[in-house]
């Protein structure tokens, strides 16, 4: 008898091979068989009739390293069918770390993560300093699996202390961080990650950032000891040092017999050549054997914006950008007053801002007051009698211009070009950045955005194509063992979901970080059933207490 | 050999969600490139060169406008 026995759903399979009506019989946390009419009964029987039943879905970009240590099921990731999570990605991981060195590493996360301070202060106990501790600190309490990546940027300050953000490091510090990276890669760590951009509170480059090419060259001949991936952050805003980056992997790769990663890359209207020319390189630098894989998120980007701040947003607005760039005291002046609100309004066009700002929507999370959340600026202004570009004005002096206005789809934003690069075998999909820019937007749902836009909306991706980008892929690259196929002996991850509604919910904030802080996040829609280890992990819209995950083992 | 020019500055969303300032550029051997810059940096740019609006950047010496990062 099986432990749970999933009947009648649509099974595909993660390796691409086309869906089959049939049954999933899981016994130990394993597959156990995949057939029609499974005998043989399960004590647990799901029927997925009209559902697909896939393996659980592969997030190799998060930076869910804090969450984890009060939330082993790292919400709302696990709803969205996300059953293996990679964090300690961009140089930074919680190990290892020297007691006297969490006040620096918290300074990065909250740069990273805008988690809230009392999340490193009132939510957990620092019981670890070694990569071994921080695995058995959150081991125990994973509902989500979890492969982690160490941070080069930890690893040098606990070899330099705070010398790792100032200088090159000597040959015997290089030593000593090889020796540190291998002691984590046999604690279990998937590899290293590295960053060429990321800042800390300070706008202070991260200790990564001042590694010269041998020290990176040498914690790569540690990772050729055990095959394991190097995650890095290239220079994304800039194509050729992109490429330049690409070919740096690839001589790394084909060097160390390694995987590398590189997360993000976006494409936009502004730089149409970007990704074809990154893929481009990548093509070429694969076909000389080197495993080169550039990571990119299904979501748009939205643009995000309050009057706190200048933005570009009205970067062709003079007069705007004149008033938001006064100190903010003189700028709440400048606003309040009649003749200058006048002329900024008149300075929108005659339309009064109803192109250009009424299809602004109102984020909630502020100071927004809540019935006006999620509503356009247009169908604000027209309620309130005011044209849009006033109505932005006076929402915000109500407010103390802490409201905050999204415009959706700024970038990375057209379906037409980014379906068929996910498509691309080049393309890993990933960089959703689970777990990061908490209050900035939602990191969640990603996956069934995939879903929704890219296999129901425009076909780019068949259904089974989809489910192999963000299963089976992923664990090959990654060499997750055992994991991302539904086949017999593998880990009985699975996830039961609707293939004609599975979408991501609207964004909207929550205040569930410790200390009340808030982040924004999406519901999962369409996703009926989630297996972690051959446990149900969600259900019919609720966490259940099953807490299977386990830290991934590598093959 | 003509001077570097601005041939397009757009706003573009940012990896973090905030608006950037693309710069589209042909240099002086005719290759055409973009430079992503962020708010900061561009408003200075736009201040030190004198440019009103972003789209006044459009048709400027590269040189000139760089004097302002």
């Amino acid at each position: 008898m099986y432990d749970i026995l999933i009947k009648n759903g649509l099974v595909i399979d993660g390796a691409g091979t086309k869906a089959v009506l049939s049954d999933v019989g899981i016994k130990d946390g394993k597959i156990l068989a995949i057939g029609e009419n499974l005998k043989g009964g399960g004590r647990q029987v799901l029927d997925a009739a009209g559902l697909v039943v896939s393996p659980g879905f592969i997030d190799p970009h998060t930076h869910f390293d804090v969450q984890l240590l009060w939330d082993g099921a790292a919400k709302p990731a696990l709803e969205h069918g996300v059953t293996s999570i990679i964090p300690g990605n961009c140089s930074l991981s919680l190990a290892p770390l020297k007691a006297e060195d969490r006040k620096t590493l918290i300074g990065m996360f909250q740069q990273i993560e805008e988690l809230p301070p009392a999340a490193f202060t009132d939510a957990f106990e620092w019981t670890w300093e070694t990569f071994s501790d921080y695995r058995a600190a959150i081991e125990g309490d994973l509902s989500v699996n979890v492969a982690p990546l160490v941070g080069h940027s930890v690893i040098r300050l606990w070899v330099m202390g705070a010398d790792a953000q100032q200088r090159a490091a000597r040959p015997d510090e290089i030593e000593a961080m090889q020796d540190l990276l291998r002691d984590c890669l046999n604690a279990g760590a998937v590899g290293l990650s590295t960053s060429f951009v990321d800042v800390d509170e300070n706008a202070r480059p991260v200790p990564s950032r001042f590694a010269q090419f041998q020290e990176l060259d040498a914690l790569c001949a540690v990772l050729g000891e055990f095959g394991r991936m190097l995650q890095i952050v290239p220079e994304f805003y800039d194509t050729d040092i992109t490429i330049a980056r690409i070919d740096q992997l690839a001589e790394l790769s084909l060097k160390h017999k390694i995987p590398t990663t590189l997360s993000p890359v976006f494409d936009n209207r502004q730089s149409p050549n970007n990704v074809p020319r990154t893929l481009a390189r990548t093509e070429e630098q694969t076909a000389r054997g080197a495993r080169v894989w550039p990571q990119m998120q299904t979501r748009p980007i939205d643009i995000s914006f309050s009057l706190l701040r200048p933005s570009l947003f009205f970067a062709r607005l003079p007069s705007w950008v004149k008033i938001l760039r006064l100190p903010v005291t003189e700028r709440i002046s400048a606003l309040r007053d009649p003749a200058t609100a006048d002329r900024l309004v008149a300075d929108v066009g005659e339309d009064g801002g109803e192109r250009l700002m009424g299809r602004l929507i109102v984020r909630g999370g502020g100071e927004a007051p809540e019935h006006l959340v999620g509503r356009t600026l247009g169908d604000i202004a027209a309620e309130r009698g005011e044209v849009p570009a006033r109505a932005l004005i006076t929402l915000s002096l109500e407010n103390d211009l802490e409201i905050a206005f999204l415009a959706a789809n700024g970038g990375h934003d057209s379906t037409d070009r980014i379906g068929p690069m996910l498509a691309n075998p080049l393309v890993h999909i990933g960089a959703s950045d689970g777990g990061a820019h908490l209050t900035s937007f939602s990191t969640y749902g990603d996956t069934g955005y995939l879903f929704s836009e890219f296999v129901r909306k425009s076909g780019a991706l068949t259904l089974e194509h989809a489910v192999q980008k963000i299963t089976s892929e992923p664990a090959e690259i990654w060499g997750l063992k055992d994991r991302g196929m539904l086949k017999t002996g593998y880990a009985a991850d699975v996830v039961i979901f609707d293939p004609s509604t599975i979408d991501r919910g609207i964004e909207r904030p929550v205040f569930d970080m410790p200390g009340g802080g808030m982040r924004y996040v999406r519901d999962s829609i369409g996703v009926d059933t989630v297996l972690v280890n051959g446990q149900i992990a969600w259900a019919k819209g609720a966490y259940t207490n099953a807490q299977t995950g386990q830290i991934c083992a590598l093959a | 050999m003509s001077e570097a020019v601005v041939l397009a500055a757009d706003i573009a969303a940012g990896h973090d969600g905030d608006a950037e300032l693309v710069v589209t550029v042909r240099y002086e051997n005719g290759v055409v490139g973009v430079v992503s810059l962020d708010a900061d940096c561009a408003f200075d740019i736009m201040q030190s060169c004198g440019a009103a609006s972003s789209a006044d950047l459009v048709g400027r010496s590269w040189h000139e406008v760089l004097k302002g990062v």
